[in-house]
């Protein structure tokens, strides 16, 4: 499949953090002609295994959390109004006027309510709302609404998806589904013959609020090395330099602490042999994904992060490079293939 | 150009790329949907004059084709755009929204960026972004990529799809109804009251920079010296649940709004009677506008010439001047059955 269509296809379903099982069955559609098998686990993850043929092969981990911010709704008022709680870190500055789903016995559209320049009080347009404070418009009567919606119903954004210039696209939820469509991609490009051991793709729960997901995922699959997959800061005007990263000049590949060294260095290697482009990410503190846990798993898993850059993170209208999802693809590619890294690093 | 009709002609209005000092396109639009109707003119402002003769006092309608937006003022070395505002914009509701940007012949998409959360300050966290700290971001890499799309002058307006949802599907979402609407109420209007017997002289104006200080309204009305005029508006009405109820300006769904008294006019007290006469009279929903705000071309059409009685007959609205301003279809069919009645049963 064309990677655009499969990242937008991907990134469109609702897998608000917590709510991702929702999302099993468009998940198993989407995915299912890749893979030998897909299972869920107990808190919901997706655990999607391409088995190389060979007894006895290693096991490699590609994890690529699958969650997204969101909301869930707390109360349901007079006028068909509905009020929230984030899930993940929402920035409140995009809230007023924009468009939501509300994913309750049917899903249904709602607006944020904003209030007009003319109706504001002196300075108003200067401050913003916490999150919990928005009313979110959805044209139904409240006795209507109340048999649609019930409290915990998730709210998602409205998945719209535009093409901008230099083979850029923007839309939710790339934040990571668009990792999460590109390590397909990439365990589907290539034969089974050529994969270094059994490959699984971990779609990990609940990385932006518990990672809970990424842990007992882990745990449960217990590879011999892994490669955790997470969109990282896109450079634009308002980033300082070292915290964010240029579109188009390819993948990042984290430097952390607590990450495996060993297995970062071969990372890199790989990126340079195959002429792949590539940024490095000086993560001193830890990596901010699914790998902090990862690494820490079991006995202990050599674990590489890889990221995407992703303009505007955490908003509707993220932005990535089709450039640098090619080359996150050919790297992960390229990495599930490798069998130097395998024989080092198979237990 | 296809005949649309009622919420299919809205959307298609709404669709058009018009900010103020850009109108073109929609009065393309426009003088496309009344071909045939009657005879239009575009004046040397850019307004379109459209009008259908009768025996009677001369009436004008008035509605502004221009809607907020945005112009840009410099294209930097990577290629990203900043902007001002053209009308009044909140910048809460700028950041983050997807925009088109362009001019009367080409346009191009565009986000307008927001920093990562992550990456914000606790400080920046609470506070609003300013419009003079956003830019735009086309997807160019370099200034010379932006510039071959992009010119300084051009405009930006929100990107937003028009979106019929709630119960029954009858609320409306759309950027531009503020006043689309207008436009569609005088378009079916015209087309409803073509070749019938009419009270009044009728005259539409369709204006261009409502949103900038009503001048296209004022110099058609100049032009047209009308006796009475009729604004077609979208206006807020601040019904919201956390809005003091002595605050709120009307209902959704209720009819038309009347107004009293805003920041621009105090409007005609005989043409409010013969309105709600009329509208009793035909039982067609209306309500009056309880509360004082903003202002509308009928400012300037009052004053315009030697003067002409003004009345404005308003969409209640939802959060105008965004990217998702919320009507109601309900609202549309009673406006222009209330302002056909009247053109129909004229009374001086």
């Amino acid at each position: 499949m064309n990677l655009k269509q499969r990242i937008i296809d991907l990134s469109s379903t609702m897998t608000v953090s917590g709510y991702e099982s929702r999302a099993h069955a468009a998940l198993r559609e989407q995915l299912g002609g890749i893979f030998d098998e897909i299972t869920t686990d107990a808190v919901g993850s997706v655990i999607c295994t391409r088995r190389c043929g060979r007894a006895g092969a290693p096991k490699i981990l590609i994890d690529a959390h699958i969650d997204e911010i969101g909301m869930m709704v707390t109360e349901i008022l007079d006028g068909g109004f509905l009020r929230v709680l984030n899930l993940g870190g929402i920035d409140t500055r995009i809230m007023p006027a924009a468009e939501v789903c509300i994913y309750g016995e049917e899903t249904i559209y709602g607006v944020v309510a904003s209030t007009p320049p003319h109706l504001q009080k002196a300075d108003e347009a200067k401050t913003l709302k916490p999150i919990t404070e928005l009313l979110i418009d959805t044209g139904y009567s409240r006795d209507k609404l109340e048999q649609i919606v019930s409290l915990g119903t998730p709210v998602g954004f409205v998945p719209r998806y535009t093409e901008l210039l230099g083979g850029k696209i923007t839309g939710k939820g790339f934040d990571n589904k668009s990792c999460a469509a590109i390590a397909a991609e990439a365990i589907a490009s290539v034969e089974r013959g050529a994969l270094a051991g059994d490959v699984t793709l971990l779609l990990a729960v609940q990385e932006e609020t518990t990672m809970l997901g990424g842990t007992t995922g882990a745990a449960g699959i217990d590879p011999d090395y892994a490669l955790v997959t997470d969109v990282t800061f896109g450079e634009t005007p308002d980033t300082k330099k070292g915290d964010a990263f240029p579109l188009g000049g390819g993948v990042v590949i984290s430097l952390s602490a607590v990450t495996d060294r060993r297995l970062t260095a071969r990372t890199v290697e790989l990126a340079k042999e195959k002429g792949i482009g590539y940024s490095r990410s000086v993560e001193p503190t830890g990596t901010g994904t699914d790998a902090n846990a990862t690494q820490l798993t079991n006995c202990g898993i050599p674990t590489v992060v890889v990221s995407l850059p992703l303009r505007y993170m955490h908003t509707y209208h993220e932005m990535l490079s089709l450039d640098d999802a090619e080359a996150l693809r050919a790297l992960i590619a390229a990495f599930i293939c490798d069998s130097r890294i395998a024989e080092d690093f198979a237990r | 150009m296809n005949e649309l009709k009622r919420i299919d002609l809205l959307r298609a209005l709404c669709a058009e790329f018009g900010p103020s000092g850009c109108e073109g396109n929609v009065a393309d639009f426009i003088e496309g949907q009344l071909r045939g109707v009657c005879e239009t003119r575009r004046d040397r402002m850019g307004n379109v004059i459209a009008h259908l003769p009768g025996e009677g006092p001369r009436v004008m309608l008035s509605a502004h084709m221009d809607e907020v937006g945005m112009m840009i003022t410099d294209i930097d070395d990577k290629g990203y755009l900043r902007f001002a505002n053209v009308g009044s914009i909140d910048a809460r509701v700028l950041c983050g929204r997807a925009v088109t940007v362009g001019n009367e012949q080409n346009q191009i998409s565009g986000v307008i960026g927001a920093k990562a959360i992550h990456l914000q300050s606790a400080d920046e966290r609470k506070k609003a972004t300013a419009v003079s700290a956003m830019y735009i971001d086309i997807g160019a890499s370099s200034r010379e990529e932006a510039e071959k799309y992009v010119d300084l002058g051009d405009f930006a307006a929100f990107a937003s799809e028009f979106v019929e949802f709630g119960e029954d599907g009858q609320r409306l979402r759309g950027k531009a109804i503020d006043d689309r609407w207008g436009c569609a109420v005088a378009i079916e209007t015209l087309r409803a009251l073509a070749g019938k017997p009419l009270a009044v002289d009728l005259y539409a104006v369709f204006s261009v920079h409502e949103e900038m200080g009503k001048s296209g309204a004022r110099v058609a009305a100049y032009a047209i010296r009308p006796d009475a005029a009729i604004v077609l508006e979208a206006t807020a009405i601040a019904d919201l649940p956390d809005t003091a109820a002595a605050a709120k300006v009307g209902e959704m769904g209720k009819g038309g709004l009347l107004s009293f008294v805003d920041k621009g006019t105090v409007y005609d007290a005989g043409l409010i009677d013969f309105a709600l006469e009329t509208a009793r009279r035909a039982d067609i929903p209306v309500q009056l506008k309880r509360y004082s705000a903003g202002t509308n071309d009928s400012a300037q059409i009052n004053r315009a010439a030697d003067g002409a009685r003004a009345m404005a007959l308003s969409a209640p609205t939802r959060y105008i001047h965004s990217g998702s301003c919320v009507a109601d279809a309900r609202d549309f069919d009673a406006i222009c059955a209330l302002l056909q009645a009247m053109l129909t049963e004229w009374k001086d």
